[in-house]
Parts: C-alpha cells; sequence; structure tokens
C-alpha cells in the first residue's frame, strides 16, 4: 500500500503521473471516492505520465467510456455512475476491455465492485481539506 | 450452394467459404480482440484468394451470440451490411453450436463453455451420434459451478469441453468428474471453418433471416449469483 498526501490539484497530477511509470499495460484503476475528490485530475495524470496530451482527459459521464491513444499504452476512462446492472456494464464493453492490454481507469468503481478482476489496483482518495487529498494506492497483482 | 461464414464473436476472429458440400476456404486468427480491424480485410482477402465473391454467396452466416459484446456487435454490423446490400438471406448461429462442431464426430457429451466473467460461463451441451449433433442443453449462462452439477448427472459418459472458458472449468472440475477431456488448442477456439456445415445444414432447413431482422442474442447473466455494488458498511 503506498500513501499520498496531495495539497492541489496538480500535486495529484504528479502523483498520477509518478504512478503510471510503473503501469505495464493490462491494469485495472479502480477509483473510490465521491465528486469533486479529484478522480478526473488524476486520470489528466495518469494520461501524461503514459504520454498521452492531457488535454484530451475530460469526465465520461455522457460516453461512459473514453479512450485516449497517442501514449505509452492506451487508457480506457470509464465512468460507472450510471451502471446499475450486471447486463448494463456488459452492454459498456467493460469485459472487452479487460483483454486489450491497456489501462482501465474506472471512476465510481464503488458501482462494479463485484465485477472487478483479480488484481485491481484500488485507489482511494478521501477529503483532508478544500484543496487537500489523501491518496491511497492498494492491491495489484502482488496484493 | 455457397455460404460466407463470419466469426467475430470472441478472442478470435474467422472466416469461411463453403461452397456445394464442402469447406473451400477458411481463415482464422487469434491475435487480440482487433475485430474491428481486422474482420473486413481478412473476409475480402479470403474471398479473393479463392477467386469467389459476396454477390454469388446464395447465403451469409454470422455467430449471432452468446459473445461479447463488442464482438457481437462488428459481425453483425458486417453481415448486416453485406446481406442488406447484397440482398442476401444471413443465417445467424449460435456460437456455443458453432463451437460444438469444432468437435464434430466426436464420441461422447460435447461441452462448449464460453468465460462469460464474474464467474459465470455461457454453455450448452450437445452429443454427436449417428451422424448428426443433438442439443442436449439450450445456450444459457450459469455459474461454473452448476454446469458441473449438469454433467455430473452423466456419470462415466466422456465429457470433452470445448471454448475460451475450456480451460477455466477443466481446472475447476478435474478429478470431481469423470472422464473429463479438453479440446486440443487448436479446436479450443471458435472457427468459422467448422461452423460452415452447420451453416449449411441451417439453410437447407430454410433457417435463415433477411438483414434486418438479423439480431445478436445476448444471453443475460444472472444477477443474483453476486451483488454488484459494493456495500455500504455499517454504519454509513
Amino acid at each position: 500500500m503506498q500513501k499520498f498526501i496531495s495539497s492541489s490539484p496538480a500535486e495529484t497530477e504528479q502523483i498520477a503521473a509518478e504512478f503510471a511509470k510503473t503501469l505495464r499495460g493490462g491494469e485495472v484503476l479502480a477509483f473510490r471516492g465521491g465528486l469533486g475528490m479529484g478522480k478526473t485530475c488524476f486520470t489528466r495524470g495518469l494520461a501524461a505520465g503514459l504520454g498521452i496530451d492531457p488535454a484530451e482527459v475530460s469526465s465520461p459521464t455522457f460516453a461512459l467510456v473514453n479512450e485516449y491513444r497517442g501514449g505509452r499504452l492506451p487508457l480506457w476512462h470509464f465512468d460507472m455512475y450510471r451502471v446499475e446492472s450486471f447486463d448494463a456494464l456488459y452492454s459498456t464493453g467493460f469485459f472487452d476491455y479487460l483483454d486489450l492490454g491497456g489501462v482501465l481507469a474506472l471512476e465510481w468503481s464503488e458501482n462494479i465492485d463485484g465485477a472487478l478482476p483479480e488484481g485491481t489496483i484500488y485507489i482511494t482518495f478521501e477529503r483532508l481539506g478544500d484543496e487537500s487529498r489523501s491518496i491511497t494506492i492498494e492491491g495489484g497483482a502482488g496484493k | 450452394m455457397k455460404i460466407f461464414v463470419l466469426d467475430t464473436s470472441s478472442k478470435a476472429a474467422s472466416a469461411a467459404v463453403w461452397e456445394d458440400g464442402h469447406l473451400l476456404a477458411d481463415c482464422w486468427q487469434n491475435t487480440g480482440r482487433t475485430h474491428s480491424v481486422t474482420s473486413l480485410p481478412m473476409a475480402e482477402n479470403l474471398l479473393a484468394d479463392c477467386s469467389r465473391t459476396l454477390e454469388e454467396m446464395d447465403a451469409l452466416a454470422v455467430t449471432a451470440g452468446p459473445g461479447s459484446f463488442t464482438g457481437l456487435r462488428i459481425g453483425m454490423a458486417m453481415i448486416k451490411g453485406m446481406g442488406f446490400a447484397l440482398g442476401k438471406p444471413c443465417i445467424p448461429l449460435s456460437t456455443l453450436e458453432g463451437l460444438a462442431w469444432n468437435l464434430r464426430g466426436w464420441p461422447g457429451l460435447i461441452c462448449p463453455v464460453m468465460d462469460a466473467r464474474v464467474g459465470q460461463v455461457y454453455t450448452a451441451l450437445f452429443r454427436w451420434e449417428n451422424g448428426k449433433m443433438h442439443r442436449l442443453m439450450d445456450d444459457c449462462a450459469i455459474a461454473a459451478d452448476e454446469l458441473r452439477e449438469h454433467l455430473a448427472e452423466y456419470g462415466a459418459e466422456p465429457k470433452i469441453l470445448v471454448g475460451d472458458g475450456a480451460m477455466l472449468c477443466y481446472n475447476k472440475f478435474e478429478g470431481q468428474l469423470e472422464n473429463l477431456s479438453m479440446a486440443p488448442d487448436h479446436l479450443l477456439h471458435q472457427r468459422a471453418g467448422a461452423m460452415a456445415e452447420l451453416a449449411a445444414s441451417l439453410l437447407a432447413e430454410g433457417k435463415t433471416v433477411s438483414a434486418g431482422e438479423l439480431a445478436p442474442v445476448y444471453l443475460r447473466l444472472p444477477q443474483a449469483e453476486r451483488e454488484l455494488k459494493l456495500r455500504q458498511q455499517k454504519g454509513e
């Protein structure tokens, strides 16, 4: 388990960009934490760390999944907020993306907890102050 | 009688041309799920290599499900498009029945099994008898343990698992079922070439639909098996 304290969105992006360097493809990153915790910000940092233009990153609330290419690994950014059933999850294509060798970043992963594969990396955001957050990274193949 | 057969339902992609009672040509690859990129050139090259055209086909066959959500939609879109443009009848195939045809002639129970994730499998059960494939169980999505219970009812009859869930089930069931085996690697995945004879028999029976009627068959995953949402901790 790794724990980080971020005092600003810029710092959250930096933490994510550093973390992105450890990714090899095939990882599932399950974000936990409510609204305004910096999940999209963290994803922007992931993109930057993978060599993807971070300006491409936007919230996938309406698309369900955004695909960012052009980096070292493809990054798929899901929003599971509206996913209420296994059938709904199936029709996002989530299970298909698991085999493609890229990185999956899941916002509102709490909604699909029962479908997360073995080896999922959990990234938990907690609010410390207006701008400061604690970010805990745990799980993964090594557990 | 000429049939073009396509499968993009799962990890592998394949295409085949069937002509007058025989497999004329086929192509298969298992190089990652990029069917949207590979399938059209595969179909085009296969037809060109055997000097055939889609226009001369009597029907177009495609695996309609179960399978990967994206994969099924790619196959459907291709065959619907071709069928609509050329006015060809379409033959929807059960992916599981198609898998069973990999083992056409095998003496015993043929059990196609595909990994549906979250502990579930898409499965069915067949027996090859007197030169025909007999279905013993409808296509369904069930927990792997439930499949083991179904197979146990057949006692010592030889059983063979085929499909991308075969290894998962073989490892789970080993030692708990009598005479259980697994299809060899080259017969493990869906193959359009193996399904072509099934497509031909369906065409002979008139089991075709128009391109407009062709639709994917998604099997619903049972909902009660496990919770999808993270349960709130006590006190929250």
